[in-house]
């Protein structure tokens, strides 16, 4: 039976490929790993999301110094572009094993993985040494669930209107408005003289849920908020439908550049950059962004301006209360004491003055504030650390399901598909279904 | 095995050989298929019942999925408006695919078959979109289609009409899925048109060139000859088309993720949205569920009618 | 009629249709090279001159952005890995599921519609939405982080299509001549080795090229699988890329250039396989 022999070894040739592809990789991971000597090695996976080259290069320069000073110690930098990072961190918190230190913008997102048991509790290390108090109480709050830290910020900041002085004063506007109705005149006299009101990448749905909360914060200040997510009160209270109303206001008007809908905040910065648009409400990040996408890299220069959200008339917020969040690292379950000892090596006050530098962070630690050069992020810096009430974009501060709703509903009053009731009946269904 | 035209002696003699062979084959059967059926066991088969075992959860994604729901959320995906609209928006990819992209790329197909000077040439561009990646496709297009016709291409083009205003064609809920569709067609009609150039190919050239002399005009000898001959061609063609338009996914996501407003919403998106984006793994799993149903209902109905329609 | 009439109508006939042939023709071939040609004229231009005139002629081209794509280390490397895992996803679809197919176009044994069926359920149950489950598996074999594991996984879904068209092509081969192989002591392996399969090569190059363009052009699971930078694949990179320089269009459109460029040539290459070899299979379906 030479033929039967034949297909035998065949088929147990593919099939010996095909199983020796699974063994002998296992086997390779496995015989690396036995190594002990004197300083036990050991490994700190890291994933961040600064593609940019000179944040990419600081992050990997001081991995590099720490790795110097600690050789028993390799740490494994991931870099991915937003969304790939959203992708690849949910299957990896799906099959339960989450890097050691890794981007998170703190909030409802990281209490879900808190509640499943993902982060290391690293409260006790805070308290010891004093690392606890080199931080702003506000900003190491969003990366704490029910009095557990679970990581640290190293960046927060406030929205707020960043604007093209020289296009506000040939529309005729002396001063940056101060209240709504300030705000849809100055909108009306942008259009007039031909001039594209307001840049927003509404196709990101995030950049117009901005407008929303803060005019829900305006109109019924920290009480609204605190009420709805609570359970004590809905998203369907006035204020909420309120800020609905407001957006119709001012969507009637038809001052956001063509196409809107479908932008993203790439488009949204290239308008701005360019000088194309007055104004765009953003955060930290957008006059870095700005730059970016200006033919000659240098964005707008002496002409870009920055003010708050106007006030509502009529309405129980406080003028100083301020909407914003940032952005911080978090602590997976199975990290290594080395690897919290090195997110203490990152927030040091020297690292968030050499971050505040590049324009990568609005700085959280205290003493790092002088390393902001750009004067309009020295005034988002202070106006961040003088709220009386820091609300966190509600895409952060809830539920994932529940943002997601809001942005998408927000999309919605944009569009002229939602009214102001319906949109914030999606948001309360939601809330009702996700917050316990 | 057809043995007809075989003299007596020789199949007594395949006979003979027979028994030893069968149990040759039964061998070659088992192990030939072994290692397809492993691969897809464990690739596919059973990531397909960890689905439908997950969808009867309402489950976050991570830690142990312990709230049982029953079918609550194939009840919800059931009844929810934006599902039923990636449905609708599915179908009117398939629509369109087969009255338009489906027979242009016949038509095209026909053109570029033979005796036609550059057909070389052309065939070439044709299918050059089909290797590109659906991330390059999209990055191209997003360009192509800025709302700002001094990035846009295409309003540039357009605005040269006098009176046209620039279009934000993604990001206009009424023009959005008529733009996606374009640029599926300008991705995938080579795939189809190279699918009809074979079948075409394996039409003997004599049919045709006997018609003619008979004295058939083109346009009949097409309908009636041409068309019929590669009839199962098409049908496969129909089969591809309709079960990749139910399921494009990443030119969809990479253009507008489904927006503005769920305009462009598709299965595929609505199902990626809730799984990565709100964290509804439960509920993601169940519309895969739903997803792969569909396209098995519309199998097993489309070999059924494909069938009863040859014999 | 006269045969001089009847001539001239029939070249009127061809000539007015071919005229139109041509115009439909040249329009769906603007259609499709114009945005080609439009990135290929973005890349030559520098970053400012994208963003001032973007779909103008470049002159004089600009070669700064793609010397200095090629000049990235990691570019190079994800070259490597994408051919890498195309060149083993290939081989192993092309073996694993010529083997499949002959047995279903050849043998004949209880169940074999069912257990067909079952391999084509690649089609229905696509990777985009299966792509955490499997994520889950790869997990568990230890295959994460492996350029293997994207090839095992690319190739299992791969099956279904390859299966369908390689089956209908080895049906096409007449049995008469597998009995005649038969009767000069061929066995049933050597069949498959020594007649079958030479006989079937366009087909096969036909799966072999429809296998390369899915692995070159998969992003879903070299992300989901990858985590180190030094195994990344192009789609991937092109992906980090745009995340990276999105505001340098005219960097972004090197980048896209250059990494389409193999699969234009395996295409170009393989173009005349593809159409032969699709003849022989796919159509009977």
């Amino acid at each position: 039976m030479r033929e039967f022999r034949k297909i035998m070894v065949f088929t147990v040739l593919v099939t010996f490929m095909v199983s020796m592809l699974f063994i002998g990789t296992s086997c390779k991971q496995k015989a690396v790993a036995p190594q002990t000597t004197a300083a036990k090695p050991v490994t700190i996976t890291w994933w961040h999301i600064q593609t940019a080259d000179a944040e990419k290069a600081l992050w990997q320069s001081l991995a590099d110094e720490y790795m110097a000073a600690h050789p028993n110690v390799t740490i494994e930098i991931t870099v991915l572009a937003n969304e790939n990072f959203k992708t690849k961190l949910t299957t990896v918190m799906q099959s339960n094993t989450p890097p050691d230190i890794f981007q998170s913008w703190g909030g409802g997102e990281m209490n879900e993985y808190a509640k499943a048991g993902l982060l290391k509790d690293i409260t006790a290390n805070l308290d010891s040494g004093g690392w606890r108090d080199t931080f702003s109480p506000g900003a190491l709050g969003a990366y704490s669930f029910e009095g557990r830290n679970y990581g640290v910020p190293r960046d927060m900041g406030m929205v707020g209107f960043w604007y093209n002085k020289e296009l506000f004063t040939k529309a005729g506007i002396d001063n940056p408005p101060t209240t709504w109705t300030e705000l849809l005149k100055d909108v009306k006299m942008l259009k007039n003289a031909g001039i594209t009101p307001i840049a927003v990448g509404e196709g990101d749905k995030w950049p117009g849920a901005f407008w929303w909360e803060y005019l829900a914060t305006r109109i019924g200040g920290q009480a609204a908020f605190d009420a709805a997510y609570s359970r004590k009160g809905a998203f369907t209270d006035a204020p909420f439908v309120e800020a609905g109303n407001k957006i119709k206001e001012l969507v009637a008007l038809k001052p956001f550049q063509n196409g809107f809908l479908g932008a993203t905040q790439n488009d949204d910065a290239a308008s701005m950059g360019n000088g194309k648009s007055a104004m765009d409400l953003m955060g930290q990040w957008a006059p870095g962004t700005y730059n970016d996408s200006s033919a000659d890299k240098k964005g707008l220069g002496d002409k870009l301006g920055w003010f708050p959200f106007p006030t509502v008339e009529g309405g129980a917020g406080n003028p100083t209360d301020a909407l914003g969040g940032g952005n911080g690292f978090i602590v997976g379950k199975n990290a290594p004491p080395e690897a919290v000892d090195f997110l203490k090596y990152i927030s040091s006050v020297d690292s968030q003055i050499a971050q505040a530098k590049i324009n990568l962070s609005v700085p959280v630690v205290k003493g790092a504030e002088g390393g902001l050069t750009d004067p309009l992020l020295k005034i988002v810096q202070q106006g961040t650390a003088a709220a009386k009430y820091f609300q966190l974009y509600y895409d952060q501060a809830m539920p994932p399901a529940v943002g997601s709703v809001v942005n998408d509903s927000v999309q919605g009053l944009f569009a002229g598909t939602l009214t102001p009731e319906k949109a914030a009946q999606q948001i309360e269904n939601s809330a009702a279904k996700e917050i316990k | 095995m057809k043995t007809t035209s075989v003299s007596e002696d020789v199949v007594a003699l395949s006979r003979k050989a027979g028994s030893a062979r069968r149990l040759q084959d039964k061998l070659t059967i088992v192990l030939f298929l072994l290692p397809a059926i492993v691969l897809f066991s464990i690739f596919l088969v059973y990531p397909i019942f960890q689905s439908v075992y997950y969808s009867l959860f309402s489950w976050k994604g991570f830690g142990p999925a312990v709230d049982f729901i029953g079918l609550d959320n194939f009840k919800h995906i059931l009844t929810d408006r934006i599902f039923l609209k990636s449905v609708g928006n599915g179908l009117l990819i398939v629509v369109l695919s087969l009255t338009i992209q489906l027979p242009l790329s016949l038509v095209l197909a026909l053109m570029v078959r033979r005796n036609l000077r550059g057909r070389a040439f052309f065939r070439m561009i044709f299918f050059i979109p089909y290797v590109l990646s659906e991330v390059i496709t999209g990055i191209i297009w997003l360009i192509l289609y800025n709302p700002d016709p001094a990035y846009g291409f295409i309003n540039a083009l357009l605005t040269r009409i006098p009176g046209f205003e620039p279009q934000a064609w993604l990001g206009d809920t009424r023009t959005v899925m008529l733009a996606l569709f374009v640029v599926v067609t300008w991705k995938y009609f080579g795939f189809h048109m190279l699918l009809y150039l074979a079948g075409l190919q394996s039409i003997p050239p004599e049919i045709e060139e006997a018609a003619l002399i008979d004295g058939v005009n083109e346009r009949q000898m097409i309908t009636y000859i041409t068309i019929p001959l590669i009839r199962s061609t098409i049908r496969t063609s129909v089969y591809l088309s309709v079960l990749g338009s139910l399921q494009v996914f990443a030119l969809v996501w990479i253009m507008t993720k489904g927006g503005p407003v769920n305009a462009s919403e598709v299965m595929s998106t609505y199902m990626y949205r809730f799984t990565f984006e709100r964290f509804e793994f439960g509920y993601g799993s169940a519309v895969a569920i739903v997803m792969l149903l569909i396209s098995l209902i519309f199998s097993l109905v489309y070999q059924r009618l494909v069938r009863q329609k040859i014999t | 009629m006269s045969d001089n009439y009847s001539y001239r109508r029939r070249t009127l006939k061809k000539n007015l249709p071919r005229f139109f042939q041509y115009l439909i023709l040249i329009f769906a071939a603007l259609f499709i090279i114009v945005p080609i040609v439009m990135i290929i004229f973005g890349a030559l231009k520098t970053r400012g001159e994208f963003i001032t005139h973007p779909y103008t002629i470049p002159i004089p081209p600009n070669w700064e952005n793609f010397a200095k794509v090629l000049s990235m280390p990691i570019f190079w490397s994800m070259l490597r890995n994408s051919l890498l895992v195309m060149l083993a996803a290939t081989a192993g679809v092309v073996i694993i599921s010529s083997m499949a197919a002959f047995v279903f176009s050849r043998m004949k044994f209880r169940g074999q519609s069912i257990v067909l069926n079952f391999l084509t359920l690649g089609l229905m149950f696509p990777i985009t939405i299966a792509i955490l489950p499997v994520y889950l598996v790869v997990r568990q074999i230890g295959l994460t982080n492996n350029l293997l594991g994207v090839v095992l996984v690319q190739m299992a879904f791969q099956l279904s299509i390859c299966i369908i068209i390689l089956r209908t092509s080895f049906e096409s081969v007449p049995y008469e001549l597998q009995e005649a192989a038969y009767i000069d002591g061929c066995s049933t392996f050597g069949f498959f080795w020594r007649i079958l399969l030479p006989l079937s090569r366009p087909a096969l190059a036909a799966i072999a090229s429809l296998t390369m363009v899915t692995s070159w052009n998969d992003l879903l699971v070299p992300l989901v699988l990858i985590d180190k930078n030094s195994l990344w694949t192009l789609p991937l990179g092109t992906m980090q890329f745009q995340g990276e320089y999105g505001v340098n269009l005219a960097l972004v459109a090197a980048f896209v250039t250059l990494s389409a460029v193999p699969a234009v040539i395996f295409y170009l290459l393989a173009e005349r396989q593809l159409v032969s070899g699709l003849t022989a299979g796919a159509l009977k379906g």
